[in-house]
């Protein structure tokens, strides 16, 4: 089985195209296999005949795993040994009984070490000794000599560290001195000394909180999207309405009825389950005095939006008080962000730690638009939406239907 | 005027005979003009008549009299020519020695002393280090002392003790090691001794390690490394206090010991610092004893096969690089 891609370590029989007896040239396809990424094909080291075939359609071997042999002749074999590790003559003579008295010019192309049909455009360069990375050749894990890097915390780092709760974040400010890298307690002595003499306060509880749930949010793979829309539908509707709702509470009425019609993109993927939520639960982030608070709206996509208006205003109320409750924040299964009332166009918020989608919503602008009926630039006010998501949970593609939906939808404000 | 450590562990038996009408010394040639193989009971036997006693050659023989005397009343002292040899007196030390008060509530005062250890050309069966065997049996008390002084008080303490005690004495450090005077003052038993104060490496030692310890520490300094040596001293009871506190200074540690590796001091000092200190640790703890194999004669081959200052300075600069 060779080394077919970088992350490859193991592949699935898909068709085994030869049987024993056939002639085969080099470079030949005989085996198709799949991988977790794509269908490839394994392909002869050199001409020959196949004497035997090992490996069986549906079964997964490693990389590496003998599939199956092919006696070639001297000449054939010579042009693959070039390219192929050599043996050693000891591993030869065990494996191969008797092959010093053998009179005939076919030679197994299997040496002892365990060599496999080698790929060379695929399988890994041959790397030479001395070489600053060693590769193991032969598909064998190579054994690293210690692992005690720049990753690497001491049970006394992260002793000193659970005292002061501190976390991985904190010392991303550290040079550490130790073995390739890493911070030893000296460097995190000589850091916390450094700490300790610039002016210190202590953080506000909802400081520590934002913090603790951002650095949980930020272990995983993140991504944005962002898509401009025209706020005229909008703020055209809002004239009629009473009470008023802000563009963001649009967005939000929006984004329920978009997540009503795609549930999964709300997903969240937590070790093989993808967890979805029965009621769509939407947060909205407020700021508050040194934070943000987000708390949730339920089953917003049941609840008109002159219903979601008034409970916002209660809620942000309660938030600016302090007075929000625990249940009041959590369950949220996605969040928006109105973070164009900073006056800011564009921005890649950061999901909740137990969300995957963030919808974000930046200042509405005047801007020549390209109208193609007139055509002529007209004016109209523009804002870019932005969508961040867990990239586990959900790709660019999924991410960019939802947003592009919810924007239709805006386009159309009455039905809201 | 100047001690050897030889000389302090035959002034403290002077003093014990002299103070102390119950303790009487039992061994193979200890009386009369030999002196024992050692002359650590040299003019005794004339100073004190009646209480330094010969011995037949066999030593299970010797400690299971020493025994019935203790249950008696007596404080023996029993002198195995060769630490190595006491193995002879398994059954006696260990079974007997070692569970009689448990077994009795009649205390087994006895003291026997090990010449131990290495020096060149030995060979396998007058080298060895048994204080991990001892160590290992409850009911005996364990002492290694590495200085001239310790070996005077500690032998003077392991008299006074109620249980067995194990008095390991190196031969090596019989006529190297020197001091002014006998000492005034001394620790108790039980408790370690940081030898040399430091704060980048604990080497954690007892007996004649305890030199080639500070050997390294001091080739160390000069280049600006300071490594804590301690010295156990009693390696039963062990001073686990005195070895985390430094490993709390240090944050490394490297025990070396002169015993076999399997088992043993070092082992149990690494079981305890990794159980009990392993937040103290910012590296993985070290130890260094001698080879795998019996010792071996040839004073090359020797010199090779237990730690010296080379070999545990290329294992201080191991723990001091991860």
């Amino acid at each position: 089985m060779p080394q077919l891609g970088e992350s490859m370590a193991e592949a699935t029989i898909v068709a085994i195209k030869v049987q024993p007896g056939d002639k085969v040239s080099a470079d030949q396809e005989i085996i198709e296999v799949e991988t977790d990424k794509a269908v490839m094909g394994v392909t002869t080291p050199c001409a020959g005949e196949i004497s035997k075939i090992e490996a069986e359609v549906k079964g997964t071997y490693a990389v590496g795993t003998v599939l199956g042999y092919i006696e070639a002749s001297e000449a054939d074999a010579g042009r693959f040994q070039k390219r192929a590790p050599q043996p050693s003559k000891d591993d030869v003579a065990k494996e191969v009984p008797g092959r010093e008295e053998e009179s005939t010019n076919l030679v197994r192309t299997e040496n002892g070490s365990g060599s496999h049909f080698q790929v060379d455009e695929a399988g890994l360069p041959p790397v030479a000794a001395g070489s600053h990375f060693q590769v193991d050749q032969a598909g064998v894990l190579p054994v690293p000599a210690g692992t005690k890097g720049a990753g690497y915390s001491s049970p006394r780092v992260r002793a000193r560290m659970a005292e002061l709760q501190l976390t991985q974040a904190d010392l991303a400010g550290i040079a550490g001195s130790g073995n390739a890298g890493r911070v030893t307690i000296k460097d995190l002595e000589n850091f916390l000394g450094t700490i300790e003499r610039q002016p210190a306060e202590k953080p506000s509880a909802i400081r520590t909180g934002v913090a603790d749930a951002m650095r949980r949010s930020w272990t995983r793979p993140l991504a944005t999207v962002g898509l401009s829309l025209s706020l005229d539908p909008v703020l055209e509707d809002r004239k009629r309405r009473d009470p008023k709702p802000g563009p963001a509470l649009y967005a939000l009425r929006a984004l329920a009825l978009a997540l009503a019609e795609q549930p999964n993109a709300a997903a969240r993927l937590i070790g093989g389950r993808v967890i979805r939520s029965e009621s769509i639960d939407l947060g909205v982030a407020v700021e508050a005095q040194d934070g943000i608070m987000v708390p949730v709206i339920r089953k917003a996509d049941q609840t008109s939006l002159a219903d979601l208006t008034s409970r916002y205003a209660e809620l942000v109320d309660l938030a600016r008080r302090r007075r929000l409750t625990a249940d009041m924040t959590s369950g949220g299964i996605a969040s928006i962000s109105n973070f164009g009332s900073f006056g800011l166009d564009w921005g890649t918020p950061i999901p909740l730690p137990d969300q995957t989608l963030l919808l974000g919503l930046g200042v509405g602008k005047k801007v020549p638009f390209w109208d193609e009926k007139k055509g002529a630039f007209v004016p109209r006010t523009e804002a870019q939406m932005t969508l961040s998501f867990d990239h586990r949970s959900l790709d660019g593609g999924g991410a960019g239907r939802l947003l592009k939906r919810i924007v239709e939808l805006l386009g159309e404000p009455t039905k809201l | 005027m100047s001690v050897t450590y030889l000389e302090a562990i035959r002034e403290a038996q002077t003093y014990l005979l002299r103070e102390d009408e119950r303790v009487f010394i039992y061994g193979q040639d200890i009386a009369g003009k030999f002196g024992g193989a050692f002359k650590a009971t040299k003019g005794l036997a004339e100073q004190f008549p009646g209480r330094v006693l010969n011995t037949p050659i066999s030593e299970d023989a010797m400690v299971g009299t020493a025994i019935g005397a203790a249950m008696e009343g007596m404080r023996p002292i029993v002198e195995m020519q060769f630490a190595d040899f006491s193995s002879i007196a398994l059954n006696q030390i260990l079974n007997n020695a070692g569970t009689q008060y448990w077994r009795t509530q009649t205390p087994c005062p006895i003291t026997v002393r090990l010449p131990s250890g290495g020096t060149k050309g030995s060979g396998p069966f007058h080298s060895q280090s048994m204080e991990g065997i001892y160590s290992h049996y409850p009911g005996l008390v364990v002492l290694t002392p590495a200085t001239v002084e310790d070996a005077y008080t500690m032998l003077i303490d392991a008299v006074a003790i109620d249980d067995p005690v194990i008095y390991c004495e190196h031969k090596y450090l019989y006529y190297h090691l020197k001091a002014n005077a006998l000492p005034k003052d001394k620790l108790p038993i039980g408790k370690a001794r940081v030898v040399r104060p430091g704060r980048d490496l604990s080497i954690v030692t007892n007996s004649a390690m305890v030199h080639e310890a500070l050997a390294v520490a001091q080739q160390f300094s000069a280049d600006g490394i300071e490594i804590e040596v301690v010295d156990l001293r009693s390696v039963k009871p062990l001073d686990t206090d005195t070895v985390l506190a430094s490993v709390a200074r240090t944050g490394r540690l490297l025990c070396v010991g002169e015993a076999f590796p399997w088992g043993g001091v070092t082992a149990e000092v690494i079981a305890r610092v990794a159980s009990e200190g392993f937040h103290l640790l910012d590296a993985a703890p070290a130890r260094i004893n001698a080879k795998d194999t019996p010792i071996p004669y040839h004073p090359n081959l020797w010199s090779e096969h237990r730690p010296n200052a080379k070999t545990i300075a290329a294992k201080a600069r191991q723990v001091l690089a991860e």
